[in-house]
Formats: C-alpha cells, structure tokens, sequence
C-alpha cells in the first residue's frame, strides 16, 4: 500500500504545485491519475517513485519492488548507443538477479524477443514500450507505474497494450498506476481514477469522472 | 627508438590513456558533460602547481585538487541546478586562477609548457607507477559501477529507482574523471585531455553500435590516436599533445566520410 498524507509540493520555496493531497493506492488497484497538462500529475508519480521529496505532509510506502515504465519519448535518448539485450541486462545487475534467463523470458513475454540485438532508438514507439514494460517485469515488480503508455504510439499497439497491462493487474495481482491522458483507456481499464485539477486531487469513479467531463465539454460548446 | 627509457615510459602511458579516457568518455559525453570533462582538465593545471609547491609527484597533486575541484562542480550542481554553466566558469576561474598566481610568481621552478602540450622526456618512472596505480584503481571502478553507470546514462529515473545511489556514483564518478584525467597530463597536456575524452567516443557513435561495441571502438579510435601522436611527435619533434589532437580529429573526420559517403551509398545501391 502507498499513503499520501496531505501532500504539498513546490519546487525552491515557489507556489504549491501540489496541495493537500491525500491518495491512497492499495493492492490490485488500477489507478489512473488524470487532469490536465500542468496540473501536477507526472510530479505527483515523481513523489510517489520517490525522485521528488513532498515540502510538507507525509508519504509511506510498503511495495518492496516498484518498476517505473518511462515516457518513451521525453525521457530517453533516441540516440543513445544501447541495444535492447543491453538495457535489460544492466537492470538485470542493478537490481542483482543472477539469472540470465530471465532476459530471454520478459523479452518473450511482450513478444520483443527477436528484436535484442537491435539499438533502443531504431525501434517504433510500441516496440520501445514493450521492451521498456519487459525491462519493468525483470525485477518481479509488485507495483507498475506507467507514464502515459500511450504517447508516441500508434493506435494499434494501443490497442495491444492496454490488454496487456489488465491482465498484468487482474491476473498476476500488480498494482497497476498510471499517469493517463487517454481518456477512452483510462476510463475502460482503470478501477478508480485519481483526478488531479489546480494542484488539488481527488479519487471518482470513471463513469463519474466521464460524467463530469461530458457536461464540461458539452457545457463549454453551449 | 624504443631503446631509450623514457620512450618506453611514454608508451606504457600512452596505452593506459587510450583505455581509460574513452572509457570515462562515453559516460560523460553520452550525459552531455564534455564542458565538465574540460573544466576540470584545466583545473588539474592548479593540482600540478600546488603538487609541485607541496613538493609532491604532479600526477598525483593534480588528481587530489582535480577530484576536489570535480566533487565541489557536483555538490554546487546539485544545488544550483539552474546554474550548472556559471558553476563550471567560477571553477575554471578559481583553478587557473590559482595555478597561474603561484606558477607566475615563482614559487615553483618548472617547465609548464609540457604540462600544457604535453611531453614525451618529462615521464619519468614515478610518473609511471602514479598513472599505472589511478589506471588500474579507475578500470577497475568503472567495471564494478558498469551498469549502474549505464543505467543513470540512459534513464537517470529508472536507474534511481531500481536502487542506483546516483549521488554516491556520481561522487565516485567525479574523483574518476579526476583520475583519468591527472594520468593524461604527462603525455596529451591539459589543452587537449578534453579532447581526447570526447573523440575517440564521438567517432565511435557514428557507427552506431550497441553500448558495449560503442565503448570498444572508442579505445580503438583513442589507441590510434594517443599511439599516432606518440610516433608522430617523435619524428617531427613536437608536442605530443598537439599531434594526438589533430590526429583525433582526422579520424573522426574520416569515420563521418566513411559512413556518409560509403556506407550510405552502398545503402542505396543496396536498395536499387
């Protein structure tokens, strides 16, 4: 389970991007984390992974293997001289696991075995994810953190995904937390969402949170 | 001309350069800290200088200030994150600063100019045995820390959070640098160790080839270069350092033509 506990967040003694927030993420949850851009969802991830510190309230954490799938496309180099083989097996002796095999095994799982021997940057948006949640599944992880699966891919492997990333949570018990700006997923997959407007957050029901979406939008075309 | 000591010394040097400096290299140029790699090869001038007041060997007084001086840009850098450049500037400022005031006023009786371009009969045996200590100390850091240092290259947050200290490794990594380069000073001289960091690395990228593949074409592009301008400066009578920079910088230019002009037209026959 993770806990946030009125949460605030600035950076440097600035304006609270984050306030009072209070989350609690329990196991087999599917959590999105929607809003708007720069509303402070991938800070409020970042205090979850722990890469941020909170300025004030209190966060506690009992998962002992988080595994964090990056935004393919803002965090990594595309340039960067790695193959596919590489960047598993480096997390493989990060995280000390002796066993080789486990590569071949994850690789195969989401189907990117064949593509080992190929460099991180020459593959589509959908096979980077794929490597990157094979990577994720290395350390047996018992909480997944995406953020946005579904940017700088195409609908097809969007399609592909999100079943996979279900199954993961409802079949192998991962809890499952996402940073989503894709509605139609969140609100198909996810078992609460956790919308975060102004720096202030708070958890509804996907069907109420399309509620309250659709009378907006509808509201602001009136 | 290998009958004469102090060509031998040269050349035991020189190989230990070729490796460890591309090794130091990919990290700092695949994390965009060349600048650092740079401030910090003129910052070892200051080490050479208080080494030499001190009355120390100036390998080793230049890696103490250097590794000093490198974890200072680190700990500034990660409090003033907004002024990574200005950090790098008030620390070349302070260093040169430093090493000119105490080498102008003659407090130390030396010859700076082979410090600065780099010199074949300054090596001597002491000299030797402090580059061969920091080489193999520093080889054998870099492999221990390989893939934590991969991983905070290509996904500092992942990397973080799968458990990777990168507080303490970049410290360790820092002092690394520090090392690699007070062991190139003798030989390439301080205005082009950072040339010889970035390079040999630069020309490897080009093939695009995996991590692994990358780093070893670097010490192979960084033993022709170091060995080219060892053989070279010899004939000609200059400076070694001057002879190893040009000499790295035709290489790279020629493994661009090779993958511009043959690779890629083989490509397009290849296709037609």
């Amino acid at each position: 389970m993770i806990d946030l506990q009125h949460v605030y967040f600035s950076y440097e003694h600035g304006e609270y991007l984050l306030e009072d927030i209070n989350m609690t993420i329990r196991n087999g949850d599917y959590i999105s984390v929607v809003g708007e851009n720069g509303s402070g969802k991938s800070t409020l991830i970042k205090l979850i992974l722990g890469l941020l510190v909170p300025s004030r309230g209190v966060i506690s954490n009992t998962y002992r293997h988080r595994a964090y799938v990056p935004q393919r496309f803002e965090t990594l180099n595309s340039q960067f001289p790695i193959t596919v083989w590489e960047v598993l097996n480096c997390y493989r002796q990060v995280l000390r696991l002796k066993d080789k095999s486990l590569i071949r095994t994850c690789l195969e799982q989401m189907g990117v075995y064949d593509l080992k021997d190929q460099l991180i940057g020459s593959l589509s948006g959908g096979q980077c994810q794929k490597v990157l949640i094979a990577r994720a599944l290395m350390g047996h992880p018992d909480l997944l953190i995406f953020d946005e699966p579904s940017t700088g891919i195409d609908v097809r492997s969007q399609e592909e995904l999100y079943p996979f990333i279900k199954d993961l949570n409802e079949n192998r018990g991962i809890t499952v937390l996402t940073v989503e700006h894709n509605l139609k997923f969140a609100v198909r997959n996810s078992t609460k969402l956790f919308h975060v407007v102004g720096g202030h957050g708070h958890f509804c029901s996907p069907k109420a949170y399309l509620d309250e979406y659709m009378s907006v939008t509808m509201g602001g075309k009136d | 001309m290998f009958e004469y000591a102090f060509m031998q010394n040269a050349f035991i040097v020189a190989i230990l350069i070729s490796i460890v400096c591309p090794l130091i290299g990919i990290f700092l140029v695949l994390r965009r800290y060349s600048m650092i790699g740079d401030a910090l090869s003129h910052a070892s001038l200051a080490g050479v200088a208080v080494g030499l007041l001190l009355d120390w060997n100036p390998v080793l007084g230049a890696f103490g200030l250097t590794s000093f001086f490198g974890i200072l840009i680190e700990v500034l850098r990660s409090r003033f994150r907004r002024y990574a450049e200005l950090i790098l500037v008030i620390i070349l400022s302070l260093s040169v600063g430093l090493a000119i005031t105490i080498i102008s006023a003659g407090l130390v009786h030396t010859n700076v100019e082979s410090f600065l371009f780099g010199s074949i009969l300054t090596v001597s045996t002491d000299d030797v045995y402090a580059v061969i200590a920091l080489s193999v100390v520093s080889m054998a850091l870099i492999a221990k820390l390989y893939p934590q240092l991969v991983m905070l290259t290509f996904d500092e947050d992942g990397a973080q959070i799968a458990g990777v200290h990168s507080k303490v490794v970049n410290y360790i990594f820092s002092v690394l640098v520090a090392a690699t380069i007070s062991v190139s000073i003798r030989i390439v001289g301080i205005l082009v160790i950072s040339s010889l960091i970035a390079l040999p690395v630069a020309a490897a990228l080009q093939l695009r080839k995996g991590f692994r593949q990358t780093l070893m074409y670097s010490i192979f592009f960084s033993f022709v270069d170091i060995l080219s301008g060892l053989f070279l400066s010899y004939y000609i009578d200059a400076a070694p350092g001057g002879v190893t920079a040009l000499t790295a910088v035709a290489v790279l230019v020629l493994v661009i033509i090779y993958k511009e002009g043959i690779l890629s037209w083989r490509e397009k026959r290849r296709q037609s």
